[in-house]
């Protein structure tokens, strides 16, 4: 039998960073807000900015559900410090609809029946939008490719390369 | 045949709209004012006394508001505990890697995450185990202090069996165990012309649900009200979970199911419990949510099996006598799907001798909960492996023998149940004719890579549980849907087509709503595939009752006899007499107006579920298997599910690729990995690694119906079967392929290098 302590190392003193100020035009509005420097864009747009459709499902940029558009890229935003975005025109999931209007991509999820739990389709029509934007009209691969770091545990993608492929009509 | 008009249609989702805008409410999106964030300390250890947590240093850090061990915490009556459940945080033993035993509580998240490392906790490490073959040795240590009766209602949710388990009486590791017999196994292997016995073993994997488990819970200590916003499959389980453990009567608690990022079984009844007791402790909203690591390590993943089976087969193909022990590894509590296991090993052919053993065993490792088909893939990965090296054996068609053999309605289960009408012979039927099968001795391979197509079926029997539902007439005539059961992917719009079915009104004049506990009638867990199947009957019957109020109102009106009464497109009239005829609309106006002279038409159904509509599917896969990596790659994809009658078969089709993306996760890359210590090694989404889009060919569905006996329009549950044969049809692909056999998943390069005696 072993005794054993566990590790006491010094956290970080987050609450003690000296706050920083950050804007953002988001979804084409302009805002500004007073952040720890060490939160990430994520934390920041759901917490501070209330827009919850980014998700966090792992924190470590491996599942795609935080995605959001950052000056045209499409980030993943658990892994981006909210500062290093500052003065950047970010569109999250609530920017995609536009004049009360459905992103085609949008009503191609529903009618395709690419959306399941949801969770992961904020991230996923983000991904395909950032791709559509750039590449009109991808193959098949190409679309599994620009997606392939959004994970999905509900729908085996099939539903979902289609509603993009179809949005890309 | 009936021809209907919206139910049998592909119908996108009703509600799609909130998911696509970002517009959901999840658990984790609740954020109410004054509220504090929990975050656990894990136990480093799988097995350890713990000798003291000092709390003083991290209860100083700025942000902090309290930090909870289990001497704060209420006590249980001890024929509870052990109820994962129950076990809150650990007392005085850990006894696995990553259990809580200790909660911060603070004013923001990454606070009481930086106290964690504050809390000086000291152990005493014990003796552990973790394979279940070593801890069922009579010189095994105990890997925890015994378990007293053991408290299944949470797996009940997932399965109805009639079927008692056996509890050990000496303490032992091995905590229950079932076992069926039929004939003699012995003179069946003498008969037959070839026996194939192998050991089989699939990893312990998790659900993968991409929502993290999150609750956020608020008690009002004035009025001793708790209202809990969770993400559950089961907002009433949980409802009365809380109030039996808490002894708060269920009129004062409030369980609000809030949209569900994916369940799988995984998410019945986990977090609750401690946010309950903490927002309780401090009288403010605890928001508990869990990190990705805090999922993987410290859930309730799919456990481990090993599966020892002997199976018999004639030369005409007949098979002839199996004899199997299965052994589940449920981790630190009980709850694994040993019944199951032990009913479907033996379930899908008509195997004229049988001796089944199913035990669950207790190790150090996080305990199980249910997966998609709990216990099903492991034991089909056995079963549905030998049929095929039986038939390659006797060089017969590997689907014509499962053909022959298939079990029918009125066939005997191993546990003495007699199957209804399923549609197994109709499932492989369909992927026969698919182009997968047919063509698979055809196309050529990739240079360098061999090609094999495998094919494997499974099959689910399906939960039962009473349901109840409303339907209203609103004064416009449209209609208001209430529904206890919480919906993960679509079963809503299933329900709004039934009644827009059953008046004969279109479908968006429907609109369904899941209530919460305080508000909507009762209904089981959203778990065991049956949604649809005892929830949709509900529904049904509540807008039958709708018809029939209305045809009553109607009648006195039009001053005639109900079975007079024609009822088309929304008009109800006297043999079609335009002059004699009322509008659906106005039977609103004078069921609710001012003055009405009818009362509103409020529906009700309630119905008992008694008889299981079981759900078979046949998968095909096309893999191509690179010799000189042992690299599996996907090519194609099929599958054959029964669902007895498609209410939405765009619904339908989505459930059967879902699943069958899941089954080829379980085959090729999903492993839960433990060091020497029992410590989970692959604790985030890059070295756990789940099907990508790149990994995963089109898939193609076939759907197949055979009308069940008991379900709304002959449906039956769609959810569970799509997940059970996926890694036996790529092992009997990869043999196709290479011709070796792989008797472990998932079916790592490493794994396929050492059975080609390559490594």
């Amino acid at each position: 039998m072993t005794t054993a302590e566990t590790t006491t190392e010094t956290p970080r003193e987050a609450s003690a960073l000296e706050k920083v100020t950050v804007r953002y035009t988001i979804n084409g509005e302009q805002r500004e807000v007073e952040i720890a420097p060490n939160r990430t864009l994520l934390e920041v747009v759901r917490d501070e900015l209330r827009l919850t459709g980014a998700k966090e499902g792992c924190g470590t940029g491996d599942c795609g559900a935080c995605s959001m558009i950052v000056d045209g890229k499409l980030i993943t935003s658990c892994l981006m410090l909210a500062p290093q975005a500052d003065g950047s025109e970010i569109t999250t999931i609530e920017g995609v609809a536009q004049d009360g209007k459905l992103h085609p991509l949008q009503q191609q999820f529903i009618d395709h029946g690419a959306v399941q739990c949801g969770f992961c389709i904020p991230g996923m029509i983000l991904a395909g939008k950032a791709l559509l934007d750039s590449n009109p009209a991808p193959s098949e691969l190409e679309i599994r490719e620009a997606i392939a770091g959004n994970l999905c545990r509900c729908t085996g993608y099939t539903k979902i390369v289609e509603a993009i492929a179809a949005a890309a009509d | 045949m009936t021809t209907y008009t919206t139910v049998g249609k592909p119908i996108p989702r009703v509600e799609g709209t909130h998911k696509v805008t970002g517009n959901s409410t999840y658990a984790a999106d609740v954020q109410l004012p004054g509220m504090l964030h929990c975050k656990l300390l894990r136990s480093p250890y799988a097995h350890a006394k713990i000798v003291s947590i000092d709390t003083t240093k991290a209860a100083a850090h700025a942000g902090v508001e309290r930090i909870v061990t289990a001497d704060d915490l209420p006590e249980f009556e001890a024929r509870y505990m052990s109820n994962r459940a129950y076990n809150l945080l650990a007392g005085e033993e850990v006894v696995f890697h990553g259990q809580p035993v200790a909660a911060v509580l603070a004013t923001d998240a990454t606070a009481a995450e930086e106290a964690l490392e504050l809390i000086d906790a000291v152990y005493e490490e014990l003796p552990a185990v973790f394979d279940p073959l070593d801890a069922m040795r009579d010189d095994a240590p105990p890997a925890r202090a015994p378990v007293g009766e053991i408290d299944r209602s949470e797996s009940k949710g997932h399965v109805t069996v009639e079927v008692e388990e056996e509890q050990s009486d000496k303490p032992s590791n091995v905590v229950s165990q079932t076992k069926f017999s039929r004939g003699d196994v012995e003179a069946g292997f003498a008969e037959s012309d070839v026996v194939v016995e192998r050991t089989w073993r699939s990893a312990m994997m998790h659900q993968g649900y991409i929502e993290p488990h999150a609750t956020v819970a608020s008690y009002d200590p004035i009025s001793e009200e708790l209202t809990i916003w969770t993400a559950t499959q089961g907002q009433f389980f949980v409802r009365d979970q809380i109030s039996r453990m808490l002894r708060i009567p269920e009129t004062k608690i409030r369980v609000i199911g809030t949209e569900l990022g994916g369940g799988f079984g995984g998410k019945i009844f986990l977090t609750q419990s401690l946010a309950a007791v903490l927002t309780r402790i401090t009288s403010r909203p605890v928001k508990l949510v869990f990190s990705r690591s805090d999922d993987l390590v410290g859930a309730n993943p799919a456990g481990q099996c090993v599966v020892d089976l002997k199976t018999g087969m004639k030369n005409d193909g007949t098979v002839t006598a199996l004899q199997t022990k299965v052994i589940y590894n449920s981790g630190a509590y009980p709850g694994a799907p040993v019944v199951i296991g032990a009913i479907l090993i033996g379930g899908y052919y008509k195997f004229p001798n049988l001796e089944i053993e199913a035990c669950e065993v207790l190790t150090n490792k996080v305990s199980v909960g249910a997966i998609r088909a709990p216990g099903a893939h492991n034991v089909t990965l056995a079963i549905e492996s030998q049929m095929d090296m039986m038939a390659r054996e006797l060089e017969r068609d590997p689907l014509d023998v499962r053909m022959q053999n298939a079990v029918e309605a009125g066939d005997e289960m191993p546990s003495k149940a007699v199957y209804s009408s399923i549609g197994l012979k109709e499932c492989l039927k369909a992927v026969q004719d698919s182009e997968i099968w047919r063509d698979r001795n055809e196309r050529p391979a990739t240079p360098g890579k061999r090609r094999g197509v495998g094919i494997a079926v499974g099959g689910w029997l399906g939960g039962l549980q009473p349901a109840g539902a409303h339907v209203e007439l609103n004064g416009d005539g449209t209609l208001n849907v209430i529904v206890g059961s919480n919906d993960i992917t679509g079963t809503n719009t299933s329900f709004a087509q039934i009644v827009a079915e059953e008046l004969a009104v279109p479908l968006d004049m429907v609109n369904v709503v899941t209530g919460d506990t305080k508000t909507a009638p009762f209904a089981g867990m959203s778990a065991g595939s049956k949604t649809l199947f005892t929830v949709g009957r509900a529904v049904k019957a509540a807008a039958e009752d709708v018809r029939s109020q209305l045809l009553g109102v109607a009648a006195e009106r039009l001053q005639a006899k109900v079975e007079e009464l024609e009822w088309k497109d929304g008009v109800i009239s006297v043999g079609g007499d335009a002059e004699k005829s009322i509008k659906f609309r106005q039977l609103a106006g004078i069921t609710t107006g001012f003055g009405a002279q009818y009362p509103p038409v409020i529906g009700r159904g309630a119905i008992s579920a008694r008889q299981q509509a079981p759900g078979f599917t046949a998968q095909v896969a096309e893999v191509e298997v690179d010799e000189e990596t042992g690299e599996v790659t996907l090519l194609r994809w099929g599958i054959a599910q029964d669902a007895g009658f498609a209410i939405n078969p765009l619904s339908v089709a989505g459930q059967m690729q879902g699943g069958a993306t899941q089954g080829m996760g379980i085959a090729l890359w999903e492993e839960m990995l433990h060091d020497e210590g029992g410590r989970l090694i692959n604790d985030g989404l890059l070295d756990y690694r789940m099907p990508t889009a790149l990994d995963v060919p089109n898939i193609e569905t076939y759907i197949v119906e055979v009308p069940s006996e008991d379900g709304p329009y002959g449906a039956r549950g769609v959810g569970e079967p799509s997940i059970i044969p996926g890694a036996a049809a790529v092992g009997n692909a990869i043999e196709d392929a290479i011709g070796v056999r792989v008797a472990e998943a998932p079916f790592t390069p490493e794994r396929i290098l050492r059975a080609m005696g390559k490594i």
